[in-house]
């Protein structure tokens, strides 16, 4: 919990639920575990409002609560989840890759997984239904077993889970501490165990219910502004039960980031060799997709003949070639395919930790080259290589000029990207008798860029909001027109009033709103650009902390 | 018979007689002949005539004195070299003798100080004298460009001292290596385009797109950009700076004895690859360049709010 994440959980808090839930929260990220009475005391806020905040927290599952430190009897303690919150920042590459897997109906059902925290599989397939049919054609509307087989491939694939069950599945709304401590007494498995369960380890994770769910997607009528608030009010309270109260399912983060994992894995193949060995890697990955733990070094080990059968259709490429292919991809030095044996053709496996260590090193070295220079790019390989050289080594190495290597080395020396190792010939450090060696650490170098990114985002954020705020008198006048356009077309004008009405907006001013679309656009991908970077370097961090 | 006799009698008599039969000696052993060898020939010399004969002659200079593990050797001196140091003193012989024996390499005038133990004033004279003789010359390191090595006037310096290749006139020529780091990556490219574009079966596209450092060294010299002649080693040090750039890679294969460009029954190929991973997104942001990063904070002078960086990459 750096300060840069916490100023950034802060930030994507405030956007996504407002700044009360942000002020507990980043209070939660300061402090640690907190009882409701201390929160409550330190953030000068109401009880009722500490509450709702903490339900919304538990809801999307960036809090946690346990039972207090000082045994069963005392009040539960609140935990908030940095990772979780950070998470937030990833949604949209979420939802576009349940697109380009599952359709439209995927990337409805994921977003609604997304905005809501827990939902049952009936009021989900509802909704999404419901929403689908809002852009269909008039007199067509979506039915609910598409939008469930949807689902069930999701679940069957294990992008969706089911929640794990703390004390009794109704306490997903309300997090209150009563229920809490009842639901402690009830299981007291559940409160002796320090950490929270893990969803996997309930063994109906991935069983999608029996639902009795038949029907087809509303379509909504066009309501005036207020009405529709109230019908919104009064879906949430839908009262029709289809048979599967109390299951709660949620979006499986690891799941997705396992996939994003494999998708770089399989770029980067692509990119170093060829099209076809990416397939093959593809292959691969695709087969061990649900054997393979999340936090495992290798896959599990796959016969060439396996291979060999379960390669797409479309590249039906003789079986010594895929060999010679195999054997390739086990020789080439970036050793992203193994082999473990020889039974069945082969062996191989693909060394996702060995993989996402090269793919953490390709991007420190881009960083550095885009930053410094390509001749300062060449001094920091040569140092990954080589461990630890003197100067003068390194400016042989790299046949650089003196002057010119001292002063590279000196500027990375200061950004803290290279380390200096003193090793002394005399028990006394005299200068003349030492000899100083330069290295670079790849994991705390890593580390270090990570909290940049972090900085980076919440820098790109800050810039964002201030950009609308400037503007704020005039995105709110501009607004205030187009609801004007849409109730005169909506009851039916003229062509000159509505002339009139979009005169009042200068050309000038349309200028300027066309500016800050684009600012805000650019910022948004921006961020998403160095989300991708956050997740390469964060994968490689933690697959280190689990070796 | 008569020759001995004729020795015999003179042998006693005159010392320059005895010193001519050491150096008739000497010249029958090109190694050089032991005290022992001198009393076997002579053995009605006694020990102190001895002694002031051979003294004699090494104080003319004709005479080495060498020791080895058996005992003292003595040498006839070259006489060419003998004829040089007339006229110049011990001292002298000594610097001199001790920049001989330093070799191509050269010596550092305060070595020479150690080893002749003499005063820092004598040295200088003497190294001025022996300069002006042109017997010695004075090199420039490359390594520290103050620093001046001593050796002998007809040899030719040590790589370590003048840099080899790289350096003309104590000047590293980064143009020089930069036009052969493009022209090697450039060859190792296009062998390996030629290659993938032969759409054979991938290992023989892979070792087809492998060279071996001695055709690349074979490629530079038949280009002919380089004025030096360059050596497979040379070509070899521009190799590794491509691999440190992250354009070429290297493999080790076994080769037999006798094969063009095998070391010790090795081989080195070498070929260009593509980097695995496109420029990372944070360095598409500003704050991923930005040379005051760490001063920026929200509320502070430099804040994301008024980054100019940042205002100019969104107008852009």
């Amino acid at each position: 919990m750096t300060a840069q994440e916490i100023r950034l959980c802060g930030l994507l808090l405030q956007e996504h639920f407002g700044e009360m839930v942000e002020k507990v929260g980043t209070h939660l990220l300061r402090s640690g575990a907190q009882n409701l009475r201390t929160i409550v005391q330190e953030t000068n806020l109401s009880v009722d409002l500490v509450k709702k905040c903490l339900c919304v927290l538990v809801q999307h599952g960036a809090c946690c609560f346990t039972s207090g430190r000082k045994g069963p009897g005392s009040p539960t303690e609140y935990r908030a989840c940095c990772d979780r919150i950070l998470r937030v920042l990833r949604y949209p590459r979420y939802i576009y890759t349940a697109k380009t897997l599952y359709g439209d109906t995927g990337e409805l059902i994921i977003e609604e997984l997304l905005q809501r925290g827990h939902m049952t599989m009936s009021s989900t397939v509802k909704t999404v239904a419901d929403r689908l049919t809002q852009n269909m054609e008039e007199g067509h509307s979506m039915d609910y077993s598409e939008v469930s087989s949807t689902f069930s491939k999701l679940v069957e694939t294990h992008f969706l889970q089911r929640c794990p069950p703390v004390g009794g599945a109704g306490t997903s709304g309300s997090a209150a501490p009563a229920a809490a401590t009842s639901a402690a007494a009830a299981a007291p498995a559940a409160a002796v165990s320090v950490a929270p369960p893990t969803p996997e380890s309930f063994p109906e994770c991935y069983s999608v219910p029996h639902l009795s769910l038949i029907g087809r997607g509303k379509r909504q009528l066009v309501p005036e502004n207020g009405e529709d608030q109230r019908n919104a009010k009064r879906a949430k309270m839908d009262t029709e039960t289809h048979g599967d109260e109390g299951i709660y399912w949620q979006v499986n983060f690891e799941r997705f980031h396992q996939h994003f994992r494999d998708q770089a894995i399989i770029s980067a193949v692509a990119n170093k060799l060829d099209q076809t060995s990416s397939e093959i890697v593809r292959t691969i990955l695709r087969m061990s997709e649900v054997t393979t733990s999340a936090t495992a070094a290798c896959t599990k080990p796959l016969s060439a003949n396996e291979i060999f059968r379960s390669l797409p259709a479309s590249y039906n490429i003789p079986r010594h070639i895929l060999d010679q292919y195999l054997t390739l991809l086990v020789d080439d030095p970036m050793e992203f395919v193994g082999k473990t044996g020889e039974s069945g053709g082969g062996m191989f496996v693909v060394n996702l930790h060995r993989a996402l260590a090269n793919l953490a090193r390709a991007t420190i070295e881009s960083i550095v080259q885009e930053r410094f220079g390509s001749r300062s790019a060449r001094i920091f390989r040569l140092l990954l290589r080589k461990r630890h050289l003197e100067q003068k080594q390194v400016e042989d190495f790299a046949m650089i000029p003196a002057k010119e290597a001292k002063d590279m080395l000196y500027t990375l020396l200061s950004h803290n990207l290279v380390q200096l190792q003193e090793i002394p010939k005399t028990p006394d450090f005299a200068p003349s008798r030492t000899f100083y060696l330069y290295t670079v650490n790849q994991l705390p170098t890593a580390r270090m860029l990570l909290q940049n990114c972090y900085k980076t985002v919440a820098n790109l954020i800050e810039r964002r909001l201030f950009e609308t705020k400037e503007n704020k008198r005039l995105l709110e006048k501009s607004q205030r027109i187009e609801a004007i356009l849409a109730s005169l077309q909506a009851s039916g004008a003229e062509p000159e009033q509505l002339s009139e009405v979009e005169e009042m907006i200068s050309a000038p001013e349309k200028q300027q709103l066309d500016v800050l679309k684009l600012h805000v656009n650019k910022l948004d991908s921006a961020e998403n650009q160095v989300d991708e970077t956050v997740f390469v370097l964060e994968s490689y961090v933690s697959s280190t902390s689990t070796s | 018979m008569a020759e001995v006799k004729v020795k015999k009698e003179t042998n006693l008599s005159e010392p320059a007689e005895i010193e001519n039969r050491i150096k008739e000696l000497c010249q029958q052993f090109p190694q050089g002949i032991t005290d022992q060898v001198i009393q076997n020939d002579l053995p009605h010399l006694e020990p102190q005539q001895r002694a002031m004969a051979l003294n004699k002659l090494l104080s003319l200079g004709q005479l080495d004195l060498l020791r080895n593990s058996s005992g003292l050797l003595y040498r006839l001196k070259d006489t060419q070299s003998a004829s040089k140091m007339k006229g110049s003193d011990n001292q002298e012989k000594l610097v001199y003798q001790i920049i001989e024996d330093a070799g191509n390499k050269g010596i550092w005038s305060r070595d020479i100080r150690f080893k002749s133990n003499l005063p820092l004033t004598e040295i200088n004279k003497i190294l001025k004298n022996l300069e002006s003789k042109k017997l010695i010359k004075a090199v420039k390191s490359v390594a520290a460009s103050k620093k001046k090595v001593y050796m002998l006037y007809n040899l030719q310096p040590d790589r370590t001292v003048t840099g080899g290749a790289w350096y003309s006139d104590q000047d590293f020529e980064s143009e020089f290596v930069e036009v052969l780091n493009q022209q090697c990556f450039k060859f190792l490219q296009s062998k390996a385009e030629a290659a993938r574009d032969g759409k054979q079966s991938p290992m023989v596209q892979r070792n087809s797109s492998f060279a071996t450092s001695h055709e690349v060294w074979k490629y530079i010299c038949e280009l002919g950009i380089s004025k030096v002649d360059l050596s497979m080693d040379d070509i070899e040090t521009i190799l590794n700076t491509l691999i440190y750039d992250g354009k070429v890679e290297m493999t080790v294969i076994a080769a037999k004895e006798g094969t063009v460009g095998s070391v010790d029954g090795q081989m080195k190929l070498y070929r260009g690859v593509n980097a695995i991973l496109q420029p990372t997104g944070l360095v598409k942001t500003p704050c991923g360049l930005c040379p005051v990063f760490h001063d920026c904070h929200e509320g502070g002078e430099i804040s994301p709010s008024s980054c100019i960086y940042m205002s100019e990459w969104l107008d852009f």
